[in-house]
């Protein structure tokens, strides 16, 4: 029997001792809540879900993508070859020993990328410790089949050599084997169970599906505590972090100095589970590390200063979801880190002191802000603005949200209602009706209170006819759009943007050109990546004549300005602020003003001190050509007029 | 130690719904740190309001049902002699609903205990029976008092924050409710009038002002003009 003989039997092994080692996780997941997940559907799915959706993130990076596809095609080629050689028929062909060594070959040309990402130095956001081992065991295997499989090909002529070399390819192999517990391998496997299994399929199906799942107000629990707490398939997603750190690189909160890192979060939550990490986690540690002591268990509380993650790790979180838009692996962190938020919010009132005010007022005033849910329209004094009670039905229902309380709120939507005006389009708010959406409510875990919202907008508004709901707030939009379907509230929802856009097209608003300023377009969150609209803000402003620059985040892949998931709430200290990055981005494209189509984003841009580019909604801007447009027009027709017959 | 908070029928006073006063989710606050048994104790029919002190660290909650115009002393006054608490806590004033402020005094005066006002921390006394009450006084003074307990004690807005809502304690708290006799309404009938702008008397104090208003001897009708003129001046009294 050559060396080589032994290769299938290797992998044989290998299979065995990954089995062993994932079994010890499936026992965890096993513990968590059950879930419904559509396993044939789910096994359907995973060859596009794995080649289609991940590789389209992982493209994103083109270094990781071209060493991934050749390390794991390569070892799950060579891999596959090796059991088909258990048939003595084909171990004894000497072309079969030349394929197995192609896919050998294949692998190596990867790991030598896999190597060149991590030595001499690794870049920043990976993990180093097993992580920067990793390779060498790869390397190992794919070296020792290379050579093991070559000689079995030239007809096994130094059977003392090739018994080395397999003996490297096996160490290398069962390390991998291993690894798959707790290791790097992990990914792998828990990976792909978690591509099957995903808690939000819809995700692959293009649906977006961001909205946040109520959880029953009844239970005995309200909230994530320990580990057991999650559903199966959550615990099954931390497992399938391959801490490649892209997360880590988009958070806004990591980059200005918060104490949450996405990845550490997904590290410890996995790590929670087994009791703690079974290694020193060898990333980057939270900036500005609150200090924990780090006891962990299926029934250990997760977040408290004894155990995984301290509570201002929690908080730090805006839920902008830049790190679930990174990830790779599709793992959904900011469901996780709300179904921690609810459990200290609604079951231990430990909430920061400052995000308890607001959550005190929606308890009093259905407004976050305390004020009366009359005054919302005083800012349209002298403005025509009906009430829908008045005729009970509308084409247009105008949402008007926590901006009309704010002065500066105040001017967008006023700018917004002057324009809708002047296209004649038929529109009408609630007036006093109008509850607060429960956006904040909801982010900072008072999923009581936000429940209790819902269902009352939704009774009022289910009390009158229109067509459809307008707004200029994307985290009402979200809200409205896709979080009350699951109260038995279904309205079509527009953001302005789009409802602008579509006036403009229709030739219904005849703006001028605002030529010759240059704009950058601030991405919100809840617009962009939570709904997926990037395009009608910037055809505006293009449809404006407005000169447009990128950021270098823009779009999906747009950085947060921190005023989103009550972290201007919760005001966890960093090194800098958030919105002073993002200005600092739009400072770099050289544009004269920012525009933004968002609320919380122009209160947090515009309240970054120094010189720095304007900041206005897309609605002013609009307003503005219109009114540029009405002059120009009364204008000429003034001269007509006075030109002798 | 026995301790009873009283929760009264507050109002918000933006949206006027029923609220726990926050002076009350303060003395919550005061009590679960003293120690010992602390339950809440409401006389009226403003349960919804009252059940968000079981959020705010109460874990039961007496409420015996009354008509809200009822007052409701004689109720409260059976109820706390069968309770025999060492130490019952109030607000120092009502926060919008038929209250005058005033019930926290007759209540004592009911059960013959003495009153604190004002307190802004509670702590056991060395002596078994006794309580340490700071008093919040004017002008940011305070004064520390020993009492021998039982007693009653309001609560000052300068007490610490209430401790944090938490919707789970609150579903999980104890509600008890009790049939109370309902006592004839007050022989005082409340009158309620709108609001209305009072002239306030300007305090003019250097000696020359007051020089200037000193007449001395002057005749009677004189002294009537310049009475009426200074009240006029001062937009104490108009005319026309």
């Amino acid at each position: 029997m050559t060396p080589a003989a032994f290769l299938p039997w290797l992998v044989v092994a290998m299979v065995a001792v990954a089995a062993v080692q994932l079994g010890r996780r499936v026992a965890l997941w096993r513990s968590g809540r059950p879930a419904k997940v559509d396993w044939v559907a789910g096994l359907k799915a995973l060859p596009k879900r794995y080649l289609v959706d991940v590789h389209h993130v992982v493209d994103r990076d083109k270094s990781a993508s071209r060493m991934h596809v050749p390390v794991a095609g390569g070892l799950v080629a060579a891999s596959g070859l090796l059991v088909l050689g258990l048939i003595p028929a084909l171990a004894a062909s000497q072309l079969y020993w030349a394929v197995v060594t192609l896919a050998f070959l294949i692998m190596a040309a990867g790991v030598v990328l896999v190597g060149r990402r991590r030595y001499p130095r690794a870049m920043k956001r990976l993990s180093l410790g097993r992580w920067q081992r990793f390779p060498v065991y790869l390397g190992a295997f794919a070296l020792g089949g290379i050579l093991t499989s070559a000689l079995a090909a030239f007809g096994n002529p130094v059977p003392a050599i090739a018994f080395l070399t397999f003996v490297v390819a096996a160490a290398g192999g069962l390390m991998l084997a291993y690894e798959v517990a707790t290791g790097p391998m992990r990914h792998a496997l828990a990976g792909a169970t978690h591509l099957v299994a995903h808690p939000r399929a819809a995700r692959f199906e293009g649906s977006r599906e961001t909205g946040l799942r109520p959880i029953d107000l009844e239970g005995d629990k309200l909230g994530n505590e320990t580990p057991q707490d999650f559903a199966w398939n959550r615990l099954l997603s931390f497992d399938a972090c391959v801490q490649c750190g892209r997360c880590e690189a988009a958070c806004p909160a990591f980059a200005a100095g918060q104490p949450l890192s996405p990845k550490h979060l997904i590290a410890d939550l996995a790590a929670a589970q087994a009791g703690g990490h079974a290694r020193p986690y060898a990333g980057m540690p939270y900036p500005n590390e609150r200090p924990v002591a780090g006891s962990a268990g299926l029934h250990a509380r997760i977040v408290s200063p004894e155990g995984m993650i301290h509570p201002d790790t929690l908080w730090s979180c805006t839920t902008c979801r830049a790190c679930v838009e990174e990830c790779p692996m599709m793992i959904e962190h900011v469901d996780a880190i709300v179904d921690m938020r609810r459990f200290q919010t609604l079951e231990l009132g430990a909430i920061p002191l400052k995000a308890e005010e607001p959550l005190g007022h929606y308890r009093g005033c259905d407004e976050p802000n305390g004020r009366a849910l009359s005054e919302r329209t005083d800012f349209a004094a002298g403005l025509s603005l009906p009430r829908i009670a008045e005729t009970g039905e509308t084409d247009i229902l105008l949402w008007l949200g926590q901006a009309a309380y704010d002065l500066r709120g105040q001017r967008t939507l006023r700018a917004l209602i002057q324009t809708l005006n002047a296209a004649g389009v038929e529109f009408a708010v609630l007036g006093a009706e109008e509850r607060d959406c429960g956006d904040l409510a909801r982010r900072l875990g008072d999923e009581a209170t936000f429940q209790r919202l819902a269902r009352q907008n939704i009774a009022t508004l289910s009390a009158y006819r229109f067509r459809r709901i307008l707004t200029a707030d994307p985290h009402a939009l979200h809200v409205l759009r896709n979080e009350y379907p699951a109260f038995g509230g279904d309205f079509p929802v527009i953001h302005h943007t789009a409802f602008l856009s579509e006036l403009i097209a229709e030739k219904r608003l005849s703006p001028a050109s605002l030529a010759a300023r240059a704009i950058t377009y601030h991405d919100p969150c809840y617009l962009g990546r939570y709904n997926g609209e990037t395009e009608a803000p910037r055809s505006l402003i293009d449809a404006l004549g407005l000169e447009r620059r990128e950021m270098a985040r823009s779009g999906k892949r747009s950085m947060c300005c921190g005023g989103g998931g009550g972290a201007p709430s919760t005001d966890i200290p960093g090194d800098t602020r958030i919105p002073d990055i993002r200005m600092s981005q739009a400072r770099e494209t050289g544009a004269s003003v920012v525009a933004v189509a968002c609320p919380q984003c122009t209160a947090m841009l515009e309240g970054v001190t120094g010189e720095r580019p304007d900041v206005k909604d897309i609605a002013e801007l609009v307003w503005e050509a219109v009114q540029a447009g009405s002059k120009a027009t009364a204008s000429t027709s003034a001269a007509r007029e006075l030109e002798p017959a | 130690m026995k301790s009873v908070v009283l929760l009264s029928d507050a109002r918000h006073p933006v949206s006027g719904r029923a609220v726990l006063s926050r002076l009350e989710a303060q003395a919550i606050g005061l009590g679960t740190a003293l120690g010992g048994t602390l339950t809440g104790l409401h006389a009226g029919d403003c349960e919804d309001g009252v059940q968000e002190s079981l959020g705010h660290g109460l874990s039961a909650l007496d409420i015996l049902s009354l008509p809200p115009e009822a007052d409701p002393v004689s109720a409260l006054t059976d109820f706390l002699k069968a309770q025999k608490a060492d130490l019952i806590l109030a607000g120092r004033r009502g926060e919008g609903g038929f209250d005058s402020g005033l019930l926290p005094y007759a209540l004592a005066e009911a059960l013959g205990l003495p009153i604190l006002a004002d307190a802004v921390a509670l702590t056991p006394g060395e002596a078994t029976d006794t309580l340490v009450v700071d008093q919040a006084l004017a002008k940011g003074a305070r004064r520390r008092v020993t009492v021998r307990l039982p007693a009653l004690v309001t609560v000052h807005p300068l007490a610490p924050a209430p401790l944090p809502f938490a919707f789970g304690a609150m579903r999980r708290g104890t509600i008890r409710r009790h049939v109370a006799e309902a006592a004839d309404a007050s022989t005082d009938p409340v009158e309620e009038r709108p609001y209305r702008a009072r002239p306030k008397l300007m305090r003019t104090s250097s000696a020359t002002a007051s020089a200037e208003n000193l007449h001395v001897g002057p005749e009677p009708e004189e002294a009537a003009r310049l009475i009426l003129d200074y009240l006029e001046s001062n937009g104490i009294r108009r005319y026309g």
